[in-house]
């Protein structure tokens, strides 16, 4: 309790003297937000010898590390571990957190969060508005797209093409890559309607794959040979190590050509020798107590103390409310923000380009209060996300849950493939922390045990061993197809502390999801009869995420992925920013993040957010010179 | 008390004499662990000390690259390091070894005493102090003649009949991590020269005695301040700031010591105050069961199996877990609790 009133009050008594000197100081460029992607972009800007502001609208927490150790003893007295939990929320700079999610009713929309809910059904997912932003709670797996996630529209008949091809991205994964640290061995990956060129020629990681747990390897030995019949579609079941932005063994044949020495992992900010290697502390999401698991700070920390002809400044505390555009000629003259705590004052920060990169509906947000990108129809349009279905089930032998990485292996199998044109692609992620996530164990079975079934001492020991160990689950990240009535809008009604707009959400499921959820449940029916597991899943209607398709129910879950709302296109008509991210309506604005992106596939977007983000870079770079 | 064999040398002149030294080394290193671990556990985990502990626990971590680093250097010459046997643990408490044997230390709580006997331990060497292969006043003055011994034997008998060891045989980052620094594989006497460097420097300072800092900016890791300062931070509850001369006071950010935050463990515990069978001797007794294991593993991996070193680092976790629950444990006299005792418990036992 008190560590959280220490969070609490340095809300109240931070005081910021060098305020006035931001009023007339024009940066070469000004970003909103101390995420991912504003920090890549700073890093790279600083490099090429620029000057940056970074306005983030959280807390002054998390580059110094007692601080970080702060969000830990505050993670520490949570009762429920939901990815915000170690994230105190603040009134200033309000944020979703999943314990607000509730089932909605037709016409009155939910209020109860940081969100204005309309449904029909609840958005799921949250992030996180502090400087490192949503990586400090994120799981960390850096997957790439597939080929076929770039034109879905001309190859399926769903969703749109990207005015991208995949390898167009290729040397910007590669780089997102190195600047997160990705831990995973080429000869291992396999995915559906990839070949040997999907790597470059002779491309490694940067640190050696984590090792695969032993449910891992349980069900590489059980799945071999298994094929699915989706219609007539013949689906080969793979199982496969997953790439994760997580320390482990640097590949000694990795020259980092940034040093042109091997790799070196990078280890905890302020700490150096701590977080090298992961150790199994299996609180991924949502905090590494060690940052073994890349964060945004490890990168902000390079553009703010590391080398560069370039500066870098970042000043917390500091929210944005709109952009001043120029009606002339649609160029931004100015970010307006307002700091905490303090008088309500508008202050006015100036660069010659600029930068929202606060993830995507609060980038859609700012740029609805501030009345621009009018041109497409399509700002704010296009929400995605990848509803995650679970299921669940007992195994007949222990499999030693709850130890390592959430997930480190995975089955690809239905990430690309014929039946693409008739339900979803969706990604299968092996849980290793038991029933956790379906049903809060092992907590939950411990109560059950003690409250109703009378358990106690060594018979308590027992029956919890033989069930807790035996747990195992499964998610699947079903791809959402874009649909602009899937939108973040704005309404006067419904404001913050602070006076700025909330976000008011229209979201919804398509058949074609609710086709995938279909197949993957069935996919997962057969793989537990496979294993001689007993199925535990139900999904009940008083769920939030509670669908129906053919007469049977599911429940899904936010995967933490925000997508989608200022997509880039070919066209000024038909999207909101162009393939660099520039906005087609203001020539000295971008739009960074997951936003951007047309459509989602079923990899986790923030490694593809990354490359997107290094692109970028450089077309700002050259818009400065 | 249990003396530490010294080799009577007064200088190293033979690659025997050269394996002992080595060795003793490793012992040197190892020796300042268990009562620096007591200092570490016994704080509280309650917040309050939270820099301290931080600073001692940097120090460990120092240490532990400093046992590997002269394993690495007596692999390299040959040799082979042993950490498995029954004299390797100290019987505190003890000099230190090898020493002019002006002080002893103990396992003990942390405490100012405590504190300040660590930085007679880590005392820095004076320019003018020559170095001596028999009593030496610091342990720097000890590598030094490691150092000259080495220079020795490579003039009279060439570096090829010195470095004879495997290089697969060396600790190398890839299974040593997060201990404190760079691990430096030694194939030469440049290397071997590098990794002496790295020890002196992180324990008593660059230039020792003109310098605060460690030195390891040379080796790509950032500016950390000498052990012996760092637990001179301790005591002055104050962080030296960049410009801080030796000589002078910590001018930097002040942080509070709760020195009554600790758990009030005896002074140089043993499993054999308590009965054979009873509860404490049993949680005793498993822990030096364990602390002797993991020596195992860390000579095994010295010896040419880098790889056993991933299982040494999982019981590393789970020691620290034994360690605090006997910190825990009221010890029936007065008002102290038991304490780890860290002896020598081989398995079969």
């Amino acid at each position: 309790m008190e560590v959280g009133l220490n969070l609490l009050r340095r809300i109240l008594d931070k005081r910021n003297p060098n305020l006035k000197a931001l009023k007339t100081k024009v940066y070469d460029v000004v970003i909103v937000g101390a995420g991912i992607s504003g920090a890549l972009v700073a890093a790279q800007l600083k490099r090429k010898g620029k000057s940056v502001l970074i306005l983030e609208a959280g807390l002054d927490e998390g580059l110094k590390p007692s601080s970080y150790q702060d969000y830990l003893e505050h993670f520490y007295t949570q009762e429920v571990k939901v990815p915000n939990s170690p994230y105190p929320n603040n009134p200033n700079a309000p944020q979703s957190n999943v314990l607000d999610i509730q089932k909605i009713e037709p016409g009155t929309p939910d209020v109860s969060g940081y969100y204005v809910q309309y449904g029909p059904l609840p958005f799921s997912s949250t992030n996180t508005r502090a400087v490192g932003g949503t990586t400090l709670h994120w799981l960390g797996i850096c997957l790439r797209m597939l080929p076929n996630d770039f034109r879905m529209r001309s190859k399926y008949g769903y969703g749109v093409d990207w005015p991208l091809k995949y390898k167009d991205l290729k040397s910007y994964y590669e780089q997102a890559e190195l600047e997160i640290g990705v831990s995973a061995d080429v000869e291992d990956l396999r995915y559906p309607g990839t070949n040997s060129s999907f790597f470059g020629k002779g491309y490694r990681f940067p640190m050696h794959k984590i090792p695969p747990s032993y449910l891992d390897q349980v069900l590489t030995r059980r799945l071999k040979g298994m094929i699915y019949y989706d219609q007539q579609d013949e689906v080969k079941i793979d199982v496969v190590s997953i790439p994760q932005g997580r320390n482990s063994i640097p590949n000694k044949h990795y020259i980092d050509p940034r040093t042109n020495k091997p790799y070196q992992p990078v280890s905890a900010v302020g700490h150096p020798h701590m977080g090298e290697r992961c150790e199994g502390n299996s609180s991924c999401i949502p905090i590494c107590p060690v940052q073994a698991k890349y964060n945004a700070l490890k990168t902000l920390d390079k553009a703010v103390n590391g080398k560069g002809k370039g500066r870098v400044e970042v000043r917390t505390q500091c929210v944005v409310s709109r952009l001043e555009i120029d009606s002339d000629n649609g160029k931004i003259k100015g970010v307006i923000y307002q700091h905490y705590p303090g008088s309500n004052k508008e202050r006015t920060a100036v660069g010659k380009c600029y930068v929202l990169a606060a993830s995507a509906i609060e980038n859609a947000k700012l740029m609805l209060a501030s009345g621009a990108a009018k041109t497409s129809g399509q700002l704010g349009c296009n929400l995605m996300d990848h509803p995650y279905l679970l299921t669940w089930a007992l195994m007949p032998d222990p499999v030693g849950p709850f130890r390592g990485p959430f997930s480190t292996s995975g089955i690809p199998s239905f990430r690309d493939g014929p039946f693409r044109k008739r339900h979803s692609a969706f990604r299968t992620d092996i849980g290793n922390w038991g029933w956790n996530f379906p049903t809060g164990a092992p907590f939950s079975d411990v109560q059950l045990m003690v409250d109703q079934h009378n358990l106690f001492g060594k018979e308590l020991r027992n029956q919890l061993y033989n069930s807790v160990q035996k747990q195992f689950r499964f998610g699947f990240l079903i791809e959402q197809i874009p649909q602009t009535s899937n939108r973040v809008t704005i309404d006067p009604n419904h404001v913050d502390a602070m006076g700025n707009y909330r976000p008011v959400i229209y979201y919804n499921l398509s058949e074609y999801e609710l086709a995938g959820f279909a197949t993957a449940k069935s996919f997962s029916d057969q793989v537990f009869q496979r294993l001689g597991a007993a199925q535990f899943t139900s999904y009940a209607p008083s769920d939030p995420g509670f669908v129906q398709y053919e007469g049977m129910g599911y429940s899904f879950h936010g995967s933490g992925h925000i997508v989608g709302t200022h997509r880039m296109g070919n066209h000024a008509h038909d999207s909101v920013v162009s393939k660099t991210q520039k906005c087609w309506d203001h020539q000295n604005l971008y739009l960074v993040g997951c936003g951007s992106m047309p459509t989602i596939g079923t990899s986790n977007p923030t490694l593809t957010m990354a490359a997107l983000a290094l692109q970028a870079s450089e077309s700002i770079t050259n818009d400065l010179r | 008390m249990k003396k530490v064999e010294s080799p009577k040398d007064p200088q190293i002149t033979t690659l025997e004499s050269l394996y002992k030294h080595l060795q003793l080394a490793i012992e040197v290193e190892h020796f300042t662990i268990p009562p620096y671990l007591c200092a570490l556990y016994s704080i509280k985990d309650d917040g309050r000390n939270r820099v301290a502990a931080e600073l001692i626990q940097s120090v460990v971590m120092e240490e532990m690259l400093h046992m590997t680093l002269a394993s690495n250097i007596l692999l390299a010459v040959g040799g082979r390091p042993d950490l498995h046997h029954s004299n390797f643990i100290p019987t505190y408490p003890e000099h230190m070894p090898h020493s002019d044997k002006k002080f002893t230390v103990s396992l003990e709580k942390f405490s100012k005493s405590a504190i300040k006997t660590f930085m007679k331990i880590e005392k820095p060497e004076t320019s003018k102090a020559k170095p001596e292969a028999h009593n030496y006043h610091t342990i720097a003055q000890f590598y030094d003649a490691v150092l000259e011994g080495l220079e020795y034997l490579c003039r009279t008998l060439g570096p090829d009949k010195v470095f004879t060891g495997k290089k697969h045989h060396q600790i190398t980052n890839k299974y040593y991590y997060g201990g404190g620094g760079r691990v430096i594989p030694v194939i030469d006497l440049k290397s071997a020269m590098h990794a002496v460097e790295e020890i002196k420097e992180q324990g008593e300072g660059h230039i020792a005695g003109k310098s605060i800092y460690d030195g390891d900016h040379k080796y790509g890791q950032p500016r950390e301040v000498a052990h012996y300062y760092r637990f001179n931070e301790i005591l002055e509850g104050q962080s030296y700031a960049p410009g801080d001369k030796p000589k002078k006071k910590p001018s930097g950010e002040t942080f509070k010591v709760h020195w009554n935050s600790v758990y009030r463990m005896r002074k140089n515990p043993k499993a054999g105050d308590y009965d054979p069978g009873s509860p404490i001797r049993e949680k005793m007794d498993e822990f030096n069961r364990s602390y002797t294991k993991l020596l195992a593993l860390l000579d095994h991996s010295f010896s040419g199996h880098p790889s056993v070193l991933l299982q040494a680092v999982q019981l590393m976790y789970s020691l620290k877990y034994k360690a605090v629950a006997l910190m825990k444990i009221p010890s029936g006299k007065g008002n102290t609790t038991v304490g780890p005792s860290f002896e020598f418990l081989p398995e079969s036992t």
